[in-house]
């Protein structure tokens, strides 16, 4: 799990003194520390690039303007995460076609998992490292939002449960049993991907099959067969 | 601790494969996956799984999405 370096939550405390003291600069620097992480946890609540990009834009603006009431006792990548989701969320709500959360998935994973092939010991050698990010940036979008996002603000960004239970608003135990479920269903959803992805391998043996067909057309075709 | 069936066994994978649970807990489970194969793959497969998202390349902002937050912020910045 990528988990923040240790002088994390110093730096960001430093940052949010400086554009209290009135150094509005010092937030362009937490914009850049930030953006990656609030992009891509309102990508997971939302599902889409165009609406998580304003939900962002929000985030920072928001996060500007109520800078003040950020409490030390939290981490600052936990208030800022919570105000990501709460944006985020309240699009979702907006959207017209807003689906609710049994129909995002709750009732969805109760049966037991149903793959039961073992995989290749180490699939990240088959494959190009762009192909295996592709493969799991599109495992986790395929999954309902309510278990994509605490599988994005767990296993991807690395918070803690209690973390996770917070920003959502959630209980430890339902963020426990959220992320079982979701974790289950990511398994599926990228073993379906390296089941359906030629390897490297493959694909070089393809091209090469192809290319002796030419090649015996084209002798062929200079005997005047 | 008495023999743990899939369903239960299933219930606490995520604490085997985050190390937690207690000793008996986990012999109880390793005594599970042993026998059941579906499991063994449940678990080695889901363990792979959380590997490879661990080590996929960082995930980037795009530039475009990048730039209209910076030029929204440059705005917000100068008003207030």
């Amino acid at each position: 799990m990528k988990t923040p370096e240790p002088q994390e939550p110093e730096d960001d405390l430093v940052l949010v003194e400086r554009v209290l003291a009135g150094d509005p600069r010092s937030f362009e620097t937490i914009v850049r520390k930030h953006e990656r992480r609030v992009f891509r946890v309102t990508l997971a609540v939302l599902g889409n690039a165009e609406d998580a990009e304003e939900a962002m834009q929000d985030t920072f603006v928001k996060a500007y303007r109520h800078i003040g009431q950020f409490r030390r006792e939290a981490r600052f990548t936990t208030w800022l995460t919570k105000i990501a989701v709460n944006e985020a969320l309240q699009k979702r709500q907006a959207r017209k076609n807003f689906v609710s959360l049994e129909e995002a998935g709750e009732t969805e994973v109760k049966r037991l998992p149903h793959r039961s092939q073992q995989w290749h010991e180490d699939p990240e050698k088959l494959y190009g490292k762009q192909e295996m990010r592709r493969m799991v940036e599109d495992a986790i979008q395929s999954l309902p939002a309510i278990y994509r996002e605490t599988f994005v603000l767990r296993d991807v960004e690395g918070l803690r449960a209690e973390e996770a239970a917070e920003i959502l608003g959630l209980t430890l135990p339902a963020i426990k049993s959220r992320l079982l479920r979701a974790r289950l269903l990511m398994r599926e959803a990228l073993a379906a991907r390296l089941e359906e992805t030629p390897t490297f391998s493959k694909r070089i043996l393809r091209t090469a099959g192809r290319m002796r067909e030419m090649i015996a057309m084209k002798l062929m075709k200079a005997v005047g067969q | 601790m008495a023999m743990l069936d899939c369903k239960e066994v299933l219930d606490h994978l995520s604490e085997y494969i985050g190390g937690e649970g207690s000793d008996e807990l986990r012999k109880a489970i390793l005594l599970h996956i042993a026998r059941c194969g579906r499991c063994r793959i449940v678990f080695d497969t889901t363990g792979k799984m959380l590997k490879i998202v661990m080590d996929v390349e960082p995930f980037e902002v795009p530039l475009g999405v990048s730039a209209r937050l910076y030029a929204r912020l440059e705005k917000v910045l100068a008003e207030e």
